[in-house]
């Protein structure tokens, strides 16, 4: 994987032709996982990321809770969600969720994008925003189910994780992973992954008595790149919304891709309708017409 | 504001813009559209079809990104298309004021319109003779408008501002009606354009120098020629034939 | 800790209590987790607050803070009552089985036989073993009578009570007075219901608790193994070395010590407190852990033979009483002090250390400059207004002070305390204090080593230079020792000899490089050595390979005797970065260097059964080797090599005994051979034990005007914590805006029940008070405290982060109220360790 050509992109957003990459390489897909049952909130992987990133700090407030900040922001792209979980029996559940871009194989802020480029897809999984071709719509924010890309009012232009493809594509693990002191974050090969999420949950399952310990890897958006293990899988809404089944919006996918250029093209039928009216019947001429000075003419077809 | 302070505005604009302007009304013509309802015409057109080609390039990327860079790029062609969209409603909404009055739904309208087929194939070469001002296809497509600017500005405002504020399910529904009301409003246009050019003749004078001969008045408009000359239009048109007829034989 | 961070991985159950590693020790957490995942290993967290810790725990115990003696003595009362016990490491390797003095008296009205109550302090006699031999099945002998003591010399004190050499013991642990019957009569009180009132920690909950943290010992079956971890949650306490000693005994009776993933380990607060312990940050010990000379301490002679323990044990078996070569360490490090000045002629210069003649610990130091008998102060690397107690008594004491030195990176709370809220500008007038502050390096900037809490030392380079005109701490120091002695040369002075005669010998003396001192700490031979065993030679000049070389006739100098082997002829042990580890235990013997002699787990001939062969073959640490006649190991054994188990050498080989002390006698604690159940000082209820000895009646109050203690009953009925949060570094980040920005602003942790009933809201300001002062933040409110039932009562606790006070980015944009936590916590110390409790004392809170 230590290829920069993991970095070709499959998927572009408002893209005329195929994407080069597309099917143009075997290395395999990239993953990032996140041990919820693991993660002690620390905020390594928070601090990482501003680090790696430069990006700017943010002025905070005080809002009764060890989160950083109510939800991640153009300059503050992963974020630990703090939740007090009630559970039926009154005892308290502090789940600690690291929320960042999900990296869905089915992205649905490409989807939306209506720019040429702005989001594109690698073929190791990440997706990525380009702000050089970003025109600041939105239409992302939208598209994304997980409500993760964020619009910056003074550049005019959405932000998000990265999953570091600068760094992973010179063959380093993302910032965050490499901060993170538990191992609750780890990184590889979307299968190895897998496995190992799939391998813990089965542990919590059966020596830690969580019985619907579980994957979070939603199918509904394709799969992600970035998956969880979760105490309870079957409610994942506890660990700060994280929604049971995210949908793009089918604006963004029928609408989009199917019925904008059928119907798109019924309303240019318009413009053919009228010229055929036009050669058909002609033109309605104020009454009385002149007389036509070739009528003879026409007789003598 | 009550109808009557609407007039009263409407009234003040036509006067004021009858400085601006000029129309001139030669012999065997009609006074048509003033220079207040002319102005307001093309600039409504021409915000529709900034609006209209900024938003093509967002519409279908794919298909029609090449849209964009007459508005400097992707970036400038996202940033006006709002503006020009608010253009757009702003001053449709002063002509739909200024039309409102014409525009009302007549009984006649219906029959015109239940008898649409005879009128487009011209086999009836002039109007009914109950149609005024506006026949019922304007009124239609002036009715369309005002419904498709509403679309426009809520779903636009919503779009604008985006799904950080109005949520994103919002965003995605107006996302769809915003582009549903502007391809009405595209096929709408074609029909528009064609009618008011090479459809029917001399209809593009009313919206240039403002006035139209009587004859156009006449044919399409029979009870607004009444209404403004006192004759009958079909007794008119006959007297028009007839003359014409004496003079080829001449 | 006993054995190390990385050894936590090994272990199978994890009772964290009294600390909080995930927040406070996040990258040490690591290996709880590693054992989570690769051991299926348990986590049981204790502790007044649900913390990030509890988050991740499989129970999690709601405790009142200050209960946890009488938590883990019901543990113990559960172990032995459920045979949850290790009974062959219990009565070989424990003194079990040791017979205790007639007229020992166990605390049943709150205090042990022998209290002064005028003085507020035992006399231990009683503490002591029982002399004479194998006891089983024999009547119970009373302690012979007194001989009469010899007559005394007119004006010399009378001798301590020392250790009997031949102990009296009882294998079959029946003996009324043996320490394992003494122990189950010491607990017997601690039953489920008296922990369910004392702690608020409902029966039903301490019984699965206390169950599943014993389960690894079901049977006496002696294969897994737990830890206990803790940090100053235990510490901080006015019995606090008892709430350890608890939890040592615990691992004791159930054969956890020595043993991989097993031990009882602190957590240090800092990335080298262990090394400045290990050189003596503490006024009552010299590096090494040698004791401080008292003024009784005449000479060479009389100080060795005090503090030299001599063996005390059964007379079959035997102990390797490490400490007996006191003499070696102590004349080496004079040697190391003073250098040619030290000779065998004047006492290796011993009457050159100075002689402690009271308590000189923090709070004393801070309470005697408030009483005007201390004139001025050096505050290097440590923000003394903020850490308190009282932080209001430190600032009035500074403002007593002749002068301040503060050495530090920022603009801190101390050196400014002139500053603090409260104080106009026209009190400023009147304080005279000169104030010099030295710029001092980050740790950054500094190369040299971190002793971390597995006892590692681990060499650093400095990434940066200091900026401006920040100079190395070594540097300032050796600047104002050369200007000292230059002063005494010149003037005289009442002594100048140690300061003229002290060895200072480095390259550049105006800036001693580190790898000098680290060398000198090592030690070196002072003339040709010869083992007449191996016959193995060290020149004269050469590095030491270890603290086996040192001799007490001058002719080795070693700055502190743990760390000898530390940096070698063979090169410097704490550089090296080898990263094998043959055994998968996590030993990595080549990484860096751990004391003592690179041994990784200490006491570690304690993982074997009394044949030498490891309790679990999977955790193989060390074993006797039949063949080789020697102890063998992947790691260092912590023995005396070639001692055979059949001479049944204890393996705690530092104790005179040479096996763990479930009985900790004579002058060993102050306050109880056992551990006992005492309140805090500050505490809303009376201790339920024993209502007429609530707190530790060996502690002392203060008696200052400034000193006052809420009492029993009054306004004051909220029970309040402090402690610290991953985000924050004591007070030095919150000028830094990477850690501002992830927690801005001082808040105050209050139970989501007693917010509601005070209509507070979170994020609205609230005003903490304590008998002392007052605290202003902005509220949490939260579910994970909830409220408790102490003895049948509603209780409230609230806790407070310390990191903010009236320097720093929120403080100066004018964001936060400038109080410090620390300003509301009482000026009370626990008597073994003198250590503040900070854990646990009462407040009221009120809406802003």
């Amino acid at each position: 994987m230590a290829d920069r050509k993991t970095l070709q992109a499959v998927m572009i957003s408002g893209h005329t032709n195929p994407s080069p990459g597309f099917a143009m390489q075997r290395d395999l897909e990239v993953c990032k996982l996140v041990d919820t049952t693991t993660c002690i909130g620390c905020k390594a992987c928070e601090v990482a990321c501003v680090e790696w990133n430069d990006l700017p700090f943010t002025p905070t407030t005080f809002d009764n809770t060890y989160q950083t900040m109510p939800e991640t922001g153009y300059h503050f792209w992963n974020l630990i969600k703090f939740n007090e979980h009630q559970n039926p029996d009154g005892t308290i559940q502090w789940l600690m969720r690291k929320d960042q871009c999900m990296h869905c194989a089915d992205p649905g802020c490409l989807h939306a994008c209506p720019a040429d480029g702005a989001i594109v897809k690698y073929a190791n999984g990440i997706v990525d925003f380009n702000q050089e071709n970003c025109i600041g719509c939105g239409f992302c924010v939208s598209g994304c189910p997980f409500n993760i890309p964020r619009f910056n009012p003074s550049t005019k232009r959405v932000y998000k994780c990265t999953l570091c493809s600068d760094r992973v594509g010179e063959g380093l693990e993302p910032a965050c992973i490499k901060a993170c002191p538990t191992g609750c974050l780890k990184f590889g090969t979307k299968d190895d992954m897998k496995f190992i999420a799939e391998e813990r949950a089965k542990q919590l399952r059966d020596n830690f008595g969580w019985q619907n310990a579980g994957v979070y890897d939603p199918q509904s958006v394709g799969g992600t790149h970035v998956i969880y293990v979760l105490h309870d899988a079957t409610d994942p809404e506890r660990y700060g919304n994280l929604p049971k089944d995210p949908q793009i919006p089918w604006s963004y996918t029928w609408w989009k891709w199917l019925f904008k250029p059928v119907l798109g093209t019924f309303a240019l039928f318009g413009l053919l309708g009228v010229l055929a009216h036009h050669v058909t019947h002609g033109p309605r001429v104020p009454q009385p017409e002149p007389p036509k000075k070739d009528d003879n003419i026409g007789g003598a077809y | 504001m009550s109808s009557r302070a609407i007039e009263h505005f409407d009234d003040k604009a036509r006067e004021t813009f009858e400085h601006a302007g000029r129309t001139t009304v030669y012999g065997g013509e009609l006074l048509r559209h003033p220079v207040y309802t002319r102005i307001l015409h093309w600039t409504v057109a021409l915000f529709f079809f900034l609006a209209l080609f900024s938003g093509f390039g967002i519409y279908l990327p794919w298909l029609f990104r090449w849209f964009t860079p007459i508005f400097g790029g992707g970036q400038l062609s996202r940033i006006m298309h709002p503006y020009f969209g608010v253009a757009f409603v702003f001053f449709f909404a002063l002509q739909a004021l200024n039309w409102i009055q014409p525009m009302l739904w007549a009984p006649g309208d219906t029959r015109w319109l239940r008898n649409i087929k005879t009128i487009a194939s011209g086999e009836e070469k002039m109007d009914p003779p109950d149609t005024g001002f506006f026949n019922a296809g304007q009124k239609a497509m002036f009715w369309e408008i005002v419904a498709g600017c509403i679309v426009y500005l809520i779903t636009g405002i919503i779009l604008w501002a985006g799904a950080k504020t109005f949520g994103r399910i919002s965003v995605a529904i107006s996302y769809v009606l915003h582009d549903i009301s502007a391809l009405i409003m595209l096929g709408g246009i074609f029909i528009h354009i064609y009618l008011s050019t090479i459809g029917e003749p001399g209809t593009f004078h009313s919206m240039i120098r403002g006035a139209v001969s009587e004859a156009w008045a006449w044919t399409f408009h029979p009870a607004w020629y009444k209404q403004v000359t006192g004759r009958d239009p079909v007794q008119a048109c006959e007297e028009a034939r007839r003359q014409m007829n004496a003079g080829s034989k001449s | 800790m006993t054995n190390g961070w990385i050894d936590i991985k090994n272990t199978d159950m994890m009772l964290i209590m009294g600390g909080n590693p995930a927040e406070n020790h996040p990258c040490g957490f690591k290996w709880a987790v590693e054992a989570k995942i690769h051991r299926n290993a348990k986590t049981i967290v204790v502790d007044p607050r649900l913390t990030r810790t509890a988050a991740n725990a499989d129970m999690y115990v709601q405790i009142r803070a200050g209960a946890d003696i009488a938590f883990l003595g019901g543990v113990i009362k559960y172990a032995i009552e459920n045979n949850r016990i290790a009974k062959e490491y219990l009565v070989n390797y424990t003194n079990a089985a040791f017979i205790i003095k007639d007229g020992f008296a166990l605390p049943e009205d709150g205090l042990f036989s022998g209290f002064d109550p005028e003085k507020q302090v035992y006399d231990k006699k009683t503490w002591n073993y029982e002399e004479g031999g194998d006891v089983a099945g024999k009547a119970v002998a009373a302690t012979p009578a007194e001989k009469p003591a010899p007559p005394l010399a007119p004006g010399a004190a009378p001798p301590a009570p020392a250790l009997p050499p031949n102990v009296a013991f009882d294998l079959s642990l029946q003996h009324p007075r043996c320490v394992y019957q003494l122990l189950k009569k010491q607990y017997e009180r601690y039953t489920p219901e008296m922990v369910e009132r004392i702690t608020g920690i409902p029966q039903e909950q301490f019984l699965k608790a206390a169950d599943l943290f014993t389960s690894v010992r079901k049977d006496g079956d002696m294969k897994k193994v737990a830890t206990i971890i803790y940090a100053v949650g235990w510490t901080q306490h006015s019995f606090g070395t008892q709430i350890i000693r608890t939890a040592a005994m615990l691992q004791l009776l159930m054969g956890n010590v020595g043993r991989a993933g097993g031990g009882v380990n602190a957590l240090r607060g800092h990335s080298n407190i262990q090394g400045a312990t290990d050189l003596a940050g503490i006024f009552d010990i010299l590096p090494g852990y040698l004791k401080m000379p008292n003024p009784a301490d005449v000479d060479l002679a009389t100080y060795i033979k005090r503090v030299t323990p001599t063996q005390s044990k059964p007379d079959p078996w035997e102990s390797f009483n490490y400490w007996s070569n006191t003499s070696k360490f102590t004349v080496s490090l004079l040697k190391a002090f003073y250098g040619p000045a030290a000779t065998k002629e004047n006492d290796f210069a011993f009457n050159y250390l100075p002689k402690i003649d009271r308590n000189y610990s923090w709070v004393n130091i801070w309470n005697d400059m408030y009483e005007g008998k201390i004139k001025g102060i050096f505050a290097f690397g440590m923000n003394g207004v903020m850490i308190g107690p009282d932080s209001n008594k430190n600032i009035e004491a500074l403002k007593k002070a002749d002068w301040l030195v503060v050495c530090e990176i920022y603009a801190d709370e101390t050196s400014e305390f002139w500053r603090a809220p409260g104080i106009t500008a026209d009190d400023q007038k009147k304080i005279n204090t000169t104030v010099y502050r030295l710029p001092g390096a980050g740790f950054a900037e500094k190369d040299g080593t971190f002793v971390n809490s597995a006892r590692w030392l681990q060499w650093k380079n400095a990434a940066l230079p200091p900026p401006g005109q920040a100079r190395l701490d070594q540097e300032i120091l050796a600047t104002i020792y050369l200007k000292v002695r230059d002063l005494y040369k010149k003037e005289g002075g009442k002594f100048p000899d140690p300061v003229l005669n002290a060895s200072f010998a480095y390259t550049t003396p105006y800036n001693p490089s580190l790898a000098e001192v680290a060398k000198e700490l090592n030690g070196k031979a002072l003339a040709d050595l010869t083992d007449p065993k191996t016959n193995t030679t060290i020149k004269a000049g050469q590095q030491l390979p270890g603290f086996a070389w040192l001799k007490d006739d001058g002719t080795t100098a070693c700055g502190n005797w743990i760390y000898s082997g530390s940096w070698t002829e063979a090169g410097a042990m704490m550089q090296r970065r080898g990263t094998e580890d043959p055994s998968g235990l996590g030993i990595y013997p080549n990484w860096g260097w751990s004391w003592p002699a690179n041994r990784r787990v200490l006491y570690n001939r304690a993982s074997c059964d009394l044949e030498g062969k490891p309790w679990d073959p999977s955790r193989r640490q060390v074993w006797w080797d039949e063949a080789k006649q020697s102890w063998m190991g992947v790691d260092v054994p912590d023995f005396k090599p070639d001692s055979p188990p059949k001479d049944h050498m204890g393996p705690f080989i530092m104790n005179p005994d040479g096996i763990g002390r479930l009985f900790v006698p004579l002058a060993g604690m102050a306050d109880g051979p056992f551990p006992e159940f005492y309140e805090p000082i500050e505490s809303p209820l009376a201790n339920l034990l024993h209502p007429k000895q609530s707190n530790n009646p060996v502690v002392k109050k203060y008696k200052t005007d400034m000193d006052k203690y809420a009492p029993v009953g009054g306004d004051y009925n909220v029970i309040c914590t402090t402690y610290r949060l991953t985000e924050h570094y004591h007070y030095w980040t919150k000028n830094n805006p990477m850690n501002v920005q992830l927690v801005p602003e001082p808040f105050v942790e209050v139970p989501a029940e007693l917010a509601d009933r005070m209509g507070i809201h979170g994020g609205e300001k609230i005003k903490v008070s304590s008998i002392r002062a007052t605290y202003i933040a902005k509220a949490m409110v939260t579910r994970r405290i909830k409220p408790m039932k102490i003895d049948g009562k509603e209780t409230f606790q609230i806790g407070i982060p310390i990191h903010w006070g009236f320097r720093g980015i929120a403080e100066d944009e004018g964001k936060t109220a400038k109080t410090l936590a620390n300003q509301l916590t009482p000026t009370v110390i626990d008597p073994n360790a003198f250590t503040p409790e900070f854990k646990g004392f009462l407040v009221k809170i009120e809406k802003v």
